[in-house]
């Protein structure tokens, strides 16, 4: 059975790198959209002749200056989002367990409000706050599974998630209404959007991101062990309230983060392993590794989508991932028996 | 006066099928007057979707049931509920509901859209808690009570919707032995007083005690029909349940009992 | 019938819903002294106070009354059809959805129908879709409710992209809308929510019974002779009927559907479906969250939206996360 969940197991490989391949190739393909297509003046020929060292000062300046970083930005957010989604959903066993959901964005995005609110200016000690919110959100939300009765449950858990977010909204709401000098900067921060932002906001937030890989590839082969249950993973000779206490540590840094560097998204922690999930099977290695090309592929292409659409002027990114994450939800409702993990 | 004193109650050639499945086809049944059928059979052989059909819970596929000739579902539900009872398999109500409150629900048959509770509703009532015997209980909510006084609560209620017939869904699975007892005498009481009554029963030998008729299925068909004391014999056994069987008769009522009950070699 | 409870229960919070009326009046900018405010709701007053009371206050307080009413109508309605506590229209998008379509009437996107009309035909389309989405069980499974959720996510998103294309003073005008305020009521919007509030009250009135026999099974209120498909029918119309109209007046207001039926099941007796208490419950909530709003950080206002976001969350948080055996159907 063990030989099974080795993805060094050579029958397993076989069905696994094609996907993964065409994952990559797919993710290529979203960049260079993202390097060439705009909601400005500068259009796609523009762009190349930019790119091969043959155009103007302006198409070079868009290029490198907005679009690069922004792309940058948007990759790291997919990844960070896809990740958090897929260890999320495998160590709660619900399919819907989705960061945006329960309400751990809203949180971070709360968190941040309430700094700004309260003074705070600079990136990094926004980048902090909005993980310390992430952090304390994770907490609870992991704590709201271990209920009696909740885990399973996986609609209870949504609809807490829901109350919470909704609830932490209305809070965001009230902080911007009391100071309208604030309002404007968290309004800028609580938007769900990659637009205009500066790469130091990144440099913030590499250490946690790192940290958060290096915590993932460590407990990666004990969870996969967890989804046989708790006792089985307690007779292979792991730590199941250890695993735990890391997997939530490694989901905040990466939702943290990723609301850092573009404020609350919600539904792509659900779309981005459930695309995975369909090539990769139960595994959750093998699903963390298809989140690895398919989560960046899914933000920048939302974010790409978000400058198209509505040109000249451009769709809030939050906003395309609603659209494009609902139906998706509404599709794993529609499938019958809710898919287990 | 809105109570008929009797009304009958048929399955003609049935067809009964529960999603895409059919459970039992070109059943006929036909409920003796004032007796107490009992429906038996193993599990799965389709006794509760036949009760549930003949209750009009279930739509037949094919033929119809006649509720005193006519087709039952040609008929206005609120009519229906006057000429036929039914005590459901799953009886959760709402929390902290009396008994009292659970009995007055069985009047609604008989009210209109605006009436008040009328004296004829209050005398239906009073009559109910007496028949089921709980009078003692009747301010007491539902959940506090023991499993024989909420099945006679549920009775109650079904006797006070005044009707001839009345259909009970296995009315003792998850009592022990005295309140089984409890809950079958109860249900002759009420067919001395003339109900003609159908229950499915999942003991075989609580419906060969208590019932008049009784009428054997497997494999939606029914396979045989008749006093319990003419028709169960070992052969039957063997066929419902797979099992042999010696058969006895009780020395004091003289209703077949199984004994040395075993598996075939 | 020993309803005695249930008529004490309900004298009890109409005499609530009164005090909550008063107070509301008499609170504003422009301090008014009760026994003045009832003076000029019968004609006696000054000129002044009359103006204000009678002129500014009255009919946000109205609008308020009945919104609230129609919210916690709608919501009792709906966790009597789907069996469960929680199950409100707002849960299923209902009214993420109305507010999209009211909001597309008010920022002139699309059709250009009253308010009314259009939240009426959003709350119809989401709950047409979630019905569509959630197979065999309908209202009583999960798959509508987690349905409800994407539609509702749809909405609020296709709100904010609505409110983004527009100019600067209509999205200003609409976001009141978004989060459910007393303060962008128009007066025929009020005027159609108090016809259906009463057409409503009235039909639900006469299904009462056959809403009580709802709260056991279905073959139990079968065989006592209750018409399952066509009460369903009628009452879930109803409930989006109430809601859409509510939606229209005050916007996306949350919770009142969940807290008020809560809080008239507790009080009243069980195995009556308690659609009195709670439209009373949900009237005197309505308005004291607008009262809440307006003098909290006066003279900055709160919308209600977020007032009730804020005081019932934690409420709901907790029916959903405690451990008890007592079940949420």
């Amino acid at each position: 059975m063990l030989n099974a969940l080795s993805p060094t197991s050579v029958v397993a490989s076989r069905a696994f790198f094609p996907p993964l391949l065409a994952a990559g190739f797919l993710l290529l393909l979203v960049v260079l959209a993202s390097l060439l297509y705009g909601a400005g003046p500068v259009s796609a020929s523009d762009a190349i002749a930019a790119l091969m060292a043959n155009g103007t000062e302006e198409a070079w300046f868009v290029v490198t200056e907005l679009r690069l970083p922004r792309t940058i930005i948007a990759l790291v957010t997919g990844l960070a989002l896809g990740l958090a989604g897929a260890l999320l959903q495998s160590m709660t066993r619900n399919p819907l367990a989705e960061p945006g959901l329960l309400g751990v964005s809203a949180g971070s995005g709360f968190a941040v409000a309430l700094a700004i609110l309260l003074g705070a200016t600079t990136a990094t000690l926004t980048t902090l706050v909005a993980q310390l919110g992430a952090l304390a959100g994770c907490a609870l939300v992991i704590a709201a599974t271990r209920v009696q009765g909740l885990g399973n449950d996986p609609v209870r858990l949504v609809l807490a998630g829901a109350t919470l977010t909704g609830l932490l909204l209305a809070l965001t709401s009230m902080l911007m209404l009391i100071d309208q000098r604030a309002a404007d900067e968290i309004r800028f921060w609580i938007t769900g959007s990659v637009a205009g932002k500066p790469l130091s906001i990144l440099w913030a937030t590499l250490p946690s991101i790192t940290l958060a890989l290096v915590l993932m590839a460590t407990v990666a082969r004990p969870l996969a062990a967890m989804a046989l249950g708790e006792k089985a993973a307690v007779g292979l000779g792991h730590h199941p309230g250890r695993i735990r206490f890391l997997i939530t540590l490694t989901v905040a840094l990466l939702v943290g983060s990723a609301t850092a560097l573009a404020g609350p998204l919600i539904f792509v922690g659900l779309v981005v392993p459930f695309i995975a999930r369909a090539f990769s099977g139960p595994d959750i290695r093998k699903t963390l590794w298809l989140c690895v090309p398919v989560g960046p592929a899914v933000v920048l292409g939302a974010d790409v989508v978000s400058r198209l659409i509505a040109a000249p002027a451009e769709m809030p990114l939050g906003v395309v991932t609603a659209l494009i994450g609902a139906p998706v939800l509404l599709a794993i409702v529609r499938a019958g028996r809710m898919p287990s993990l | 006066m809105s109570q008929p004193q009797t009304a009958t109650l048929a399955a003609d050639d049935i067809t009964l099928a529960h999603r895409q499945f059919v459970v039992a086809e070109n059943l006929s049944l036909h409920l003796p007057t004032a007796q107490v059928t009992a429906i038996v059979g193993p599990n799965g052989c389709g006794k509760s979707t036949l009760l549930n059909g003949l209750a009009r819970i279930h739509t037949p596929k094919g033929g119809s049931v006649l509720l005193d000739g006519k087709d039952i579902h040609r008929l206005p539900s609120k009519e229906v509920a006057r000429k036929l009872a039914l005590l459901p398999q799953d009886n959760t109500a709402p929390e902290g509901l009396t008994v009292a409150d659970l009995v007055r629900f069985g009047r609604q048959p008989h009210q209109g859209w605006m009436t008040q509770w009328s004296k004829e509703d209050q005398r239906a009532f009073d009559q109910a808690i007496q028949a089921a015997d709980v009078a003692g209980l009747a301010d007491r909510a539902l959940d506090t009570l023991s499993g024989g006084q909420r099945q006679r609560a549920w009775i109650a209620m079904a006797v006070a919707q005044q009707t001839p017939l009345l259909l009970l869904d296995e009315p003792t699975s998850a009592l022990d032995l005295g309140h089984q007892i409890e809950v079958f005498e109860l249900i002759r009481a009420l067919s001395g007083q003339g109900k003609t009554i159908a229950m499915v029963v999942h003991d075989l030998a609580s419906a060969c005690r208590y019932a008049d008729h009784m009428v054997a299925m497997k494999n939606g068909t029914i396979i045989e029909e008749g006093a319990p004391a003419e028709i169960v014999s070992p052969e039957l056994v063997q066929e419902l349940y797979g099992v042999s069987c010696d058969l006895i008769h009780d020395p004091a009522t003289g209703s077949p009992l199984l004994v040395n009950v075993r598996r075939n070699p | 019938m020993p309803d005695k409870r249930n008529a004490l229960v309900n004298t009890a919070l109409l005499g609530l819903l009164v005090l909550a009326t008063i107070i509301s009046l008499a609170t504003g900018t422009v301090q008014v002294s009760l026994f003045d405010t009832l003076r000029a709701l019968a004609g006696n007053a000054d000129p002044i106070t009359d103006f204000v009371i009678n002129e500014l206050r009255l009919s946000r307080v109205i609008a308020g009354l009945l919104s609230g009413a129609a919210l916690a109508m709608a919501g009792c309605l709906m966790q009597t059809l789907a069996r469960n506590r929680l199950a409100t229209p707002g849960i299923i998008g209902i009214d993420n959805a109305a507010t999209a379509f009211a909001v597309a009437s008010v920022v002139g996107v699309g059709l250009s129908l009253a308010p009314s009309a259009m939240a009426l035909a959003g709350a119809a389309a989401a709950t047409a879709i979630a019905f569509g989405l959630a197979g065999a069980n309908g209202t009583r499974g999960y798959r509508f409710i987690v349905a409800g959720i994407g539609i509702g996510a749809i909405a609020g998103a296709v709100t904010q992209v609505m409110l983004s294309r527009v100019a600067i003073d209509a999205a200003n005008a609409a976001y009141p809308w978004t989060v459910g305020s007393l303060n962008a009521r128009s007066g025929q919007s009020v005027l159609v929510l108090g016809m259906g509030l009463a057409a409503g009250y009235l039909v639900l009135m006469s299904l009462s019974r056959a809403l009580n026999t709802l709260q056991f099974t279905d073959a139990v209120a079968i065989a006592l002779g209750t018409r399952l498909k066509a009460t369903r029918i009628i009452g879930l119309g109803l409930s989006v009927m109430l809601t859409g109209l509510a939606v229209s007046v005050c916007g996306p207001v949350g919770l009142i559907a969940l807290l008020a039926p809560e809080l008239a099941r507790a009080l009243c007796r069980p195995g009556k479906v308690p659609l009195t208490a709670a439209a009373l419950a949900g009237a005197s909530f309505m308005l004291i969250a607008d009262l809440l709003g307006r003098t909290l950080f006066a003279p900055l206002e709160i919308p209600v939206g977020i007032i009730t976001a804020i005081v019932g969350s934690p409420y709901l948080l907790w029916i959903l996360l405690r451990p008890s055996p007592r079940s949420l159907t």
